[in-house]
């Protein structure tokens, strides 16, 4: 092979390596996503419209029917934080679409490309779905609060309200994200969906207690993440005596139980959000 | 007072991309290129010429050799080789919802750029490149040429020491394609920075390129420089057609000491060097030897031709 070397005559000032500090990349990466999202305001409008209507038309119609749960809960707020069990899915889902449309027609590469650890990718969209299920579900129970729902506030019970919705949501969008990583057309992910973010939902005790299913379904239930979500927004917001919890646990101590569920859901987030994470990683690097 | 550059832009050395299955896209490549050097990587598809800049760009993961950008290796020191380098790929890599301006603040925000410096090296790229009555629009509507020009824009928004076009050119209509050329050989003037290009056209290589490494298979077949890499193929090339067996007429060619070991054959077509002899004269001995020649023609070598003898294939017939 011949070879000339090439005495080019322009030396150039070594520039040192710039990076932008770890915080400063993930608020552009999430501003990044919000301008996408906020592109198409769909995004944030339509996975609203099930739970709300859920809330304040299905719930209230379904106490009038049957006369509630027979209890101290009050059927509509039982039914209204039920559905964040849907809405949280939904919009989470909607997000790993996006990741998707990033990776076919986007700018992933480019990002892929940058100078910020590839994890941060993830954390950017991460922070905007938290925030954008924040407002969803702000509005949702907001509704419900103004339909008649009757809801136990209290900040120990806000605190676990707060706390299962939160890894709720990452533990969701840690599903989607590996959907979206692994799954290269766009038709298949959208037709995962409803097995993904829907059908769990029947099952997890969102508009009655587990124990009205068979015994088989109701010991499916109890392996559920989202039954132990449930059972915790619950607990938070509805029915400071944990129902929910004792449906699943049957011990006499409720904080214990809440403690438990919540290790069961920390557990099943923190194993999924790193099978994300190595689901992006590889898909992102051939 | 900034200091001095002594390494390298880009050293690449054994570099090998196997994929899973078996199938080898790069074979062991070594190459160098200088600080201020524009670089090109001439081949067909499916030579290894993305596969490359893949690796380079830390998106595809070597299966053995070293890169590295600035010094600093691809495997070991991702970030710090990403932050010195960007990339213009092959296909749009742009977010369509965003104004061509949040393009450019999102890249110059993640490569850590000031946003003062930002400001100004946006107007100044976005201008430099012809962008810059386009920013506010959102990309969505910018033709293939524009979205283009706004890729290598943001590309230099962070001034790489380190930039890459992977065949910058591809899928763009010819009066494009030789404005954007423009815009890139204009770059070498306005930008201190290194440039590895990689194209499967000819005339790109040739007028851009101060070194190209011709790519087949996976392996390098020749780096040099185009002038020297054509000097290889003489002053003049002669093609001569003849109605019989091309390969054969070659041989009785080479047996009378008419064409040298560098000649070639296309078809039916003699490629011949031309270097102490005129072409009156091969085609003088042509005919002496009884060789019909149906059609002559004499023009200057190109890479096409350097290609071809190296590889026996055009690149325009394997893109």
């Amino acid at each position: 092979m011949a070879t000339t070397s090439v005495a080019h005559p322009l030396r150039i000032p070594a520039r040192a390596p710039r990076r932008a500090p770890l915080l400063g990349a993930l608020r552009t990466l999430a501003r990044r996503r919000v301008a996408l999202t906020a592109h198409n305001p769909r995004q944030i409008a339509i996975p609203l419209m099930t739970p709300i209507l859920f809330a304040t038309v299905i719930a209230p119609a379904l106490k009038a029917a049957l006369g509630g749960l027979h209890s101290h809960i009050d059927y509509t707020a039982f039914v209204s934080v039920g559905t964040v069990g849907l809405l949280v899915p939904l919009a989470t889902a909607f997000a790993g679409l996006s990741v998707i449309v990033d990776r076919d027609s986007g700018a992933q590469r480019e990002l892929l490309a940058a100078p910020v650890p590839r994890a941060l990718l993830l954390l950017g969209n991460l922070a905007v779905v938290v925030g954008l299920c924040a407002f969803q579900v702000g509005v949702l129970i907001g509704v419900a609060a103004l339909r008649g729902a009757t809801f136990h506030v209290s900040a120990s019970g806000l605190f676990w309200f707060v706390g299962a919705a939160l890894l709720f949501t990452v533990l969701m969008y840690a599903i989607a994200e590996t959907l979206a990583s692994r799954i290269r057309q766009q038709e298949e992910y959208i037709g995962l969906t409803p097995v993904i973010a829907i059908l769990p939902w029947f099952f997890a005790g969102a508009l009655f207690p587990i124990g009205a299913l068979p015994g088989a379904l109701t010991a499916f239930a109890k392996v559920l993440p989202l039954t132990h979500v449930m059972a915790l927004l619950r607990y938070g917001l509805v029915d400071p005596r944990g129902t929910g919890l004792h449906d699943i646990w049957g011990m006499s101590n409720t904080t214990t139980e809440a403690f438990l569920s919540l290790g069961v859901v920390v557990a099943f987030t923190v194993a999924l959000s790193a099978l994300a994470v190595r689901a992006f990683t590889r898909s992102a690097v051939e | 007072m900034s200091a001095i550059s002594t390494e390298y832009a880009v050293e690449v050395s054994d570099l090998r991309k196997t994929y899973p299955g078996g199938v080898e896209a790069v074979k062991g490549i070594d190459f160098r290129v200088e600080p201020g050097e524009v670089f090109g990587l001439l081949g067909p598809n499916g030579a290894g010429k993305s596969t490359t800049i893949g690796m380079l760009t830390t998106t595809i993961a070597p299966t053995g050799g070293t890169a590295r950008l600035a010094g600093h290796d691809v495997a070991t020191e991702p970030l710090l080789a990403r932050s010195v380098s960007s990339v213009v790929f092959q296909e749009a890599v742009v977010d369509r919802g965003l104004s061509g301006r949040t393009n450019l603040e999102l890249h110059a925000s993640l490569w850590g750029v000031p946003p003062a410096l930002a400001r100004t090296r946006i107007a100044e790229v976005a201008e430099a490149v012809g962008v810059a009555d386009l920013l506010d629009r959102t990309v969505g509507t910018y033709s293939g040429g524009q979205r283009r020009r706004l890729e290598i824009a943001r590309a230099l928004v962070s001034q790489p020491r380190v930039l890459f076009l992977d065949e910058p050119t591809v899928g763009l209509d010819p009066r494009i394609r030789h404005e954007l050329l423009d815009v890139i050989a204009d770059l070498r003037a306005r930008e201190d920075m290194t440039i590895l290009l990689t194209t499967h056209y000819l005339d790109e290589a040739q007028r851009l390129c101060d070194r190209v490494a011709i790519i087949h298979l996976g392996e390098i077949v020749a780096l040099d420089t185009p002038a020297a890499l054509l000097a290889g193929l003489g002053g003049e090339i002669l093609e001569l057609r003849v109605d019989r067996d091309a390969t054969a007429s070659l041989e009785t060619l080479r047996e009378r000491g008419v064409a040298t070991a560098d000649a070639f054959v296309v078809g039916s077509t003699l490629t011949l060097p031309l270097r102490e002899r005129s072409a009156a004269d091969v085609i003088a001995a042509a005919a002496e030897a009884g060789l019909g020649a149906t059609g002559v023609a004499t023009r200057p070598p190109s890479l096409d031709d350097v290609y071809l003898r190296l590889t026996g294939s055009r690149i325009a017939e394997t893109v």
